[in-house]
């Protein structure tokens, strides 16, 4: 028995790449999924899936986009933003380029964001043109996102690793929580840029992987399957999965950076634009930094 | 027929389906799909090993808590009160959600946009046309043909060379298979796959 | 088959299918042939618990449906099927009693089944010794047992043995003329029982009346012409009865005198045109030859409703005409179906365009060369009309000449009420209800007369001849080697005014067999024998005293007049197993088969042909494409199923030529040919053969040959045909091509 299955899902495999005139969602894997047939491999994504789209999914980003904002607005009024001097010396930060790339993947992200947020609740836009128009738009943004994501990755990376600083400065949740004013230990960027960092790239990287795969629905790449132990609908399965749990990383995040950059720290917003930060602002919230620069003289 | 709680559904009779693809290509010359599309395909499953091969014909089973219809962001289903599950295309991104909690592969998207995007999704209607004005161009240029309107049995069920694939009211087709279960006198089942048992409840 | 008890047709219907309790299927796969028909097959099982057994080379989708399945090598039926007697004779489980009384030299059978041990039968045929004997056990023991064969049976150069020895098994069980029994050979194409009695055949007039000056005579009387004037039309009378070309070898009547060419003897003359209706000429082994002769011909007419791919084939540029054909949908007439029964198939629409139905473009042809008058006068006779109705006249035409299948009942009229109210009757035994009460549904020949039902089961004796019932024809004579080839006493159907066994009536001896007195008018008027008879008194008498107008006699094993008196094993021309064709060797060459001198022994023994060809080649069909597959393959969906051509092959055998799914590769032919195609992987084959399906056209050994088909007449698939490479070999009786038993080698492309 084992023997035979073996031998028809290798066939399988390679029949995959021949006979592609159907993709196999809708050939033999279309049987494989009725659990009355295919029980013993199956994963039960299908049910997983139905399960949590149906009841889940759109509930906890509703929550998130209703409940996070409204934390800030708490936040706001009760501990205020940081403010910081405007008119003391300012520190060179962001190079051109990554201003560039930053910029770049700002837009992209103010586009998808919504247009995804659109999509997920299409029901109450009645569905139709304009929510495929903002399907498309969804799809177009990543193309740019695509684009600068490696690179946008590896120029950080190298700020980016665990540093000791962040375990405490996750400990004190990065001095937020209180009004004073003191230094908070952190290198150029702190945990939460850090933690940002890693989930735009990673996150993204995941998000535009099984975003596409989730777009081009029936491309048949045999090799994935094999390596995946997946079939087709499956990795269909987990892409929508992975890209609704992800995704709502990204987007908590999202509204964290968009607050932080915006309101919670006054005119954080204008170092990404002119590449430069102001002094007193590195010197408490970015502590470490601030110490390793006068140490080497720069300031 | 009875009047009341009659719901349509479809059977597919593995003991009897030969893979002559006579329901494929029905479906497909009635509605006009492009050829792309397999509202109903027969897929085939151990092919030449003696024992094991079987074939059947999978389409829409229109089931009765159909997961496509839960799914859905954009709420393009409804359930006719005869069980037919239905979906407005005008309302239907194409995101493929219905397609992800199918357990049978139904749903269907013609690449007929452009850069290869997916249409709105199209599957099996059980032949009974969508939400527009029953036997309007506009219902036939979208779903196709509107038999169940004409009193006329969908025509994958009529064209079925074995009469594998049985169409009809619950109750009735239930009937006919346990008959042929009955008169075999062996592999008794306790029902069709497909209608409350796919997600293995 | 109709050398072993008079009608070579299938005995018994589809519906009757589902009163066996078990099925022998030999070389056919009707669940891809006959779809619709297969649900009589699996009827029978779910209803009737009925074993199906599958016998093929292949594992076909009918042998996915069978109880017990046996892959046998190509070629191999005849020491299976002695095989089985073998153990059936060993245990008695023959039917004694049916054998003494209506079967003739089966002692023959005796001494050359029990040569055949369970052991000699495994190694020729490769199914072990316990599948062999449970698969005897079976189906000796569950009767009535019905047989089943189609062209996997029929496509050797032993097919007409293959088709003797099938009917043998069967009367060696007593399964003939019983309700679930009987051998039902399935007819591969729409109306192809049809074209067979009406003569599509190039020996014999029709009604398979033969070539004989006096059947000449007596359709030149029908036909109200001068049979001096129809022999004018022949090069002389020894040509007149001279059997034509087939279909198989009609190129070797244009290549002869080239180099390596069989000689052929064709009134001293090459054939020099060729006028095709309806057939898809590439669908015939030896493709390579059919082009080459379609390049030499003078004059090519190909008249179908889609373009001939023999237009495509050839290199010939000038004198290719091409009819546009109507369809069936388009024209009307009478069509018989696999089991004799006709139906009335109604004009759906007007034919398109320029197209016209094949009857118009016939008449045309007879107008433009000169006999008119005479092609269309036999539909006129009857009534003495100046003009006819087609098809109505043409049916009523047939009803009135053909005896010999008893087609009187066949009138235009009757058919049309049949198919009206094809609703009436019960798809198991055809029988009819309310008004249609007491006929069988499309008549099932023979028909004797105007008002006879039809006979849905041959040579069934439970009934009475008016209800369809009858014993098996007298036509081999009345004696051989001195023993009576009469059936024995009290084997006559039933309620039969003559309990014996009795010869075929005739004017003779109608008094005498049926106990009867003619008046001197009745004397006067009745036709020398019953297939003559058109005053109808031989037919009508008989029907009151319950005689078949054919007589009564025993079934034959034995065929004298044949290479083979008995049906012998003998290896296929090109066979894998060279230490078998030495033992059974194939015959001696035979001179002027059908006009062409057809090698046997010299060419199996040409050479070593597995050495270099060491794969078996078996083709077949496909459920969505049918024949040359022209018409289905220009239809969207039915193309979409199948885009291209393909080669099943095991991934055994792939793998050691290092083919993978999905790869092109070439398959080479003994003749030297070649085709390109894409390797499918299966299970269905076993790792010493391939399977290729028939149906494509358009590629010839690699070249894509597209731009040859006229503007927006190129189907959706195109490819390679399988008889590119299919093998040199033609049946000693029937000429019909060795296409399920040949040899290939294959790689990698």
């Amino acid at each position: 028995m084992k023997k035979y299955l073996f031998l028809f899902i290798a066939s399988l495999f390679l029949a995959s790449a021949a006979f592609a005139a159907d993709s196999q969602i809708w050939d033999a894997m279309r049987v494989q999924n009725i659990l009355g047939y295919g029980q013993e491999g199956s994963y039960k994504l299908g049910q997983l899936f139905t399960m949590l789209q149906a009841n889940y999914f759109a509930q906890v980003y509703l929550a998130v986009l209703v409940g996070v904002p409204a934390i800030f607005v708490l936040h706001y009024l009760f501990l205020g933003p940081k403010v910081f001097s405007h008119d003391g010396k300012k520190i060179y930060t962001f190079s051109l380029l990554s201003r560039i790339i930053h910029q770049i993947a700002a837009i992209s992200f103010i586009v998808l964001i919504p247009t995804g947020f659109i999509m997920m609740f299409g029901s109450s836009f009645g569905g139709g043109s304009f929510v495929i128009m903002m399907k498309d738009l969804h799809g177009l943004s990543t193309i740019a996102f695509g684009i600068i994501v490696i690179p946008m990755f590896l120029i950080w990376l190298k700020d980016m690793f665990l540093h000791w600083d962040d375990i405490k400065w996750l400990m004190i949740v990065g001095g937020y929580l209180s009004k004073t004013k003191k230094p908070v230990p952190a290198g150029k960027f702190n945990a939460g840029q850090k933690t940002w960092y890693w989930m735009a790239t990673l996150g993204g990287m995941i998000m535009i992987l099984t975003g596409a795969a989730m777009y081009f629905l029936d491309f048949n790449i045999a090799m994935i399957n094999t390596m995946t132990g997946l079939s087709q609908i499956d990795l269909l399965r987990v892409s929508a999965l992975l890209h609704a749990v992800v995704g709502l990383g990204v987007v908590i995040l999202f509204f964290v950076h968009i607050y932080m950059a915006v309101f919670a720290i006054k005119g954080a917003i204008n170092s990404i634009i002119t590449g430069y930060k102001e002094e007193e602002e590195v010197e408490y919230l970015h502590s470490s930094w601030y110490k390793k620069l006068k140490k080497q003289g720069k300031i | 027929m009875s009047s009341e709680m009659s719901r349509m559904k479809f059977y597919c009779d593995d003991d009897r389906c030969i893979e002559c693809d006579g329901c494929t290509v029905a479906c497909a010359e009635a509605h006009e799909l492009p050829t792309g599309v397999s509202r109903r395909k027969v897929v085939t499953l151990n092919e030449g090993i003696e024992g094991k091969e079987f074939s059947t014909s999978v389409a829409c089973m229109h089931c009765t808590d159909a997961p496509c219809e839960q799914v859905c962001p954009v709420d393009c289903f409804y359930i006719r009160e005869d069980g037919i599950v239905l979906h407005d295309k005008d309302i239907c991104i194409g995101c493929g959600y219905c397609l992800y909690a199918c357990p049978f592969g139904a749903p269907q998207f013609p690449r007929d946009g452009a850069f290869g995007t997916k249409g709105a999704m199209d599957k099996c209607t059980m032949c009974a046309g969508g939400p527009q004005e029953t036997n309007s161009v506009h219902e036939r240029e979208l779903y196709g043909q509107n038999l169940i309107a004409e009193g006329k049995v969908p025509v994958c069920a009529a064209m079925c060379s074995t009469k594998a694939l049985i169409v009809g009211d619950a109750q009735d087709v239930a009937n006919i298979y346990r008959a042929r279960i009955a008169s075999k006198g062996k592999g008794v089942q306790s029902a069709p796959y497909g209608w409350s048992k796919a997600y293995g409840n | 088959m109709a050398n072993t008890w008079g009608y070579g047709a299938m005995t018994n219907s589809l519906g009757d299918i589902q009163n066996a309790k078990a099925i022998i299927i030999f070389g056919a796969n009707p669940a891809v042939n006959h779809p619709v028909g297969f649900q009589h097959f699996l009827k029978a099982k779910e209803r009737n618990n009925a074993q199906i057994i599958v016998v093929d080379p292949r594992f076909t989708k009918t042998a996915a449906k069978a109880d017990i399945y046996a892959q046998i090598r190509p070629g191999t039926d005849i020491p299976f099927m002695y095989g089985m007697l073998n153990i059936i004779f060993k245990n008695g489980w023959e039917d004694k009693e049916f054998i003494s009384d209506r079967v003739y030299g089966i002692e023959d059978i005796r001494v050359e089944a029990a040569k055949w041990t369970p052991e000699k039968v495994s190694d020729v045929t490769g199914i072990s010794v316990e599948k062999l004997m449970q698969i005897t056990r079976v189906y000796a023991k569950s009767t009535p047992g019905t047989l089943i064969w189609a062209m996997g049976l029929t496509q050797h150069s032993i097919g007409s043995s293959n088709t003797r020895l099938a009917p043998i098994l069967q009367l060696c069980l007593g399964n003939m003329g019983e309700e679930g029994g009987g051998t039902n050979i399935l007819r591969g194409h729409d109306n192809v029982q049809g074209a067979t009695d009406m003569c599509c055949l190039s020996h014999t007039l029709p009604g398979y009346y033969g070539l004989s000056a006096g059947s000449w005579k007596y359709f030149a009387k029908s036909w109200g012409v001068d049979y001096e004037w129809l022999a004018g039309r022949f090069k002389d009378k020894k040509m007149m009865s001279a059997k034509g070309f087939t279909l198989a070898r009609w190129y070797a009547g244009v290549l002869a005198g080239k180099p390596g060419e069989d000689k052929i003897h064709n009134g001293g003359t090459n054939l020099k045109a060729i006028f095709v209706m309806g057939n898809g000429i590439t669908s015939i082994a030896q493709q390579a030859k059919v082009k080459e002769a379609l390049d030499n011909l003078e004059l090519i007419v190909l008249a179908d409703p889609f373009v001939n791919e023999a237009a495509i084939l050839t290199d010939k540029q000038d004198d290719v005409f091409i009819l546009p054909a109507a369809t069936q949908f388009e024209t009307s007439g009478s069509v018989t179906a696999t089991n004799r029964s006709a139906q009335w198939r109604y004009q759906v629409v007007e034919p398109l365009y320029e197209s016209k139905p094949d009857h118009e473009i016939m008449i045309e042809f007879s107008k433009r060369l000169g006999f008119h008058k005479e092609y269309t006068k036999g539909m006129l006779i009857k009534e003495n009309k100046t003009s006819y109705k087609f098809p109505e006249d043409a049916t009523d035409e047939i009803a009135r000449i053909i005896k010999t299948i008893g087609l009187t009942g066949w009138t235009s009229k009757r058919l049309k009420n049949h198919t009206d109210n094809w609703h009436m009757f019960d798809e198991v035994s055809l029988r009819g209800h309310g008004p249609m009460k007491g006929e069988y549904y499309g008549l099932p020949w023979p028909c004797w007369t105007e008002t006879h039902g039809g006979s849905p089961i041959l040579y069934n004796i439970h009934r009475t001849v008016k209800e369809g019932g009858m014993g098996f024809r007298n036509r081999f004579g009345l004696e051989h080697d001195g023993q009576d080839l009469l059936a024995g006493a009290g084997s006559a159907p039933k309620d039969s005014a003559n309990k014996d066994g009795y010869p075929e009536i005739t004017a003779k001896n109608i008094e005498k067999v049926l106990g009867i007195k003619l008046t001197t008018d009745e004397k006067k008027r009745i036709g020398k024998n019953w297939k003559v008879d058109t005053s109808h008194i031989i037919a009508n008498k008989c029907m009151e005293a319950g005689i078949a107008p054919y007589g009564n006699a025993k079934a034959r094993a034995k065929v004298w007049t044949f290479p083979d008196q008995i049906p012998m094993h003998r290896e296929p021309i090109h066979s894998p197993r060279q230490d078998l064709a030495k033992k059974y060797p194939s015959y001696k060459d035979k001179a002027n088969h059908y006009r062409v001198d057809t090698k046997y022994i010299s060419k199996q023994t040409e050479k070593d042909w597995s050495k270099e060809f060491p794969i078996n080649l078996v083709t077949g069909r496909l459920v969505n494409l049918n024949g040359a597959g022209m018409e289905n393959r220009a239809s969207k969906y039915l193309a979409a199923l199948t885009p291209e051509m393909f080669c099943d092959i095991n991934p055994g055998l792939a793998a050691n030529h290092g083919i993978r799914n999905g790869d092109m590769m070439w398959v080479h032919s003994p003749e030297g040919t070649k085709i390109k195609v894409k390797a499918k992987f299966s299970f269905s084959v076993p790792e010493d053969r391939v399977f290729l399906p028939f149906h494509y056209a358009g590629h010839f050994q690699g070249e894509d040959l597209s731009h040859k088909y006229p503007e927006g007449t190129k189907p959706y698939a195109v490819g390679e045909s399988a008889n590119t490479v299919t093998n040199y070999g033609y049946d000693i009786v029937t000429q019909i091509p060795e296409t399920k038993g040949g040899l290939c080698r294959v790689e990698k492309a």
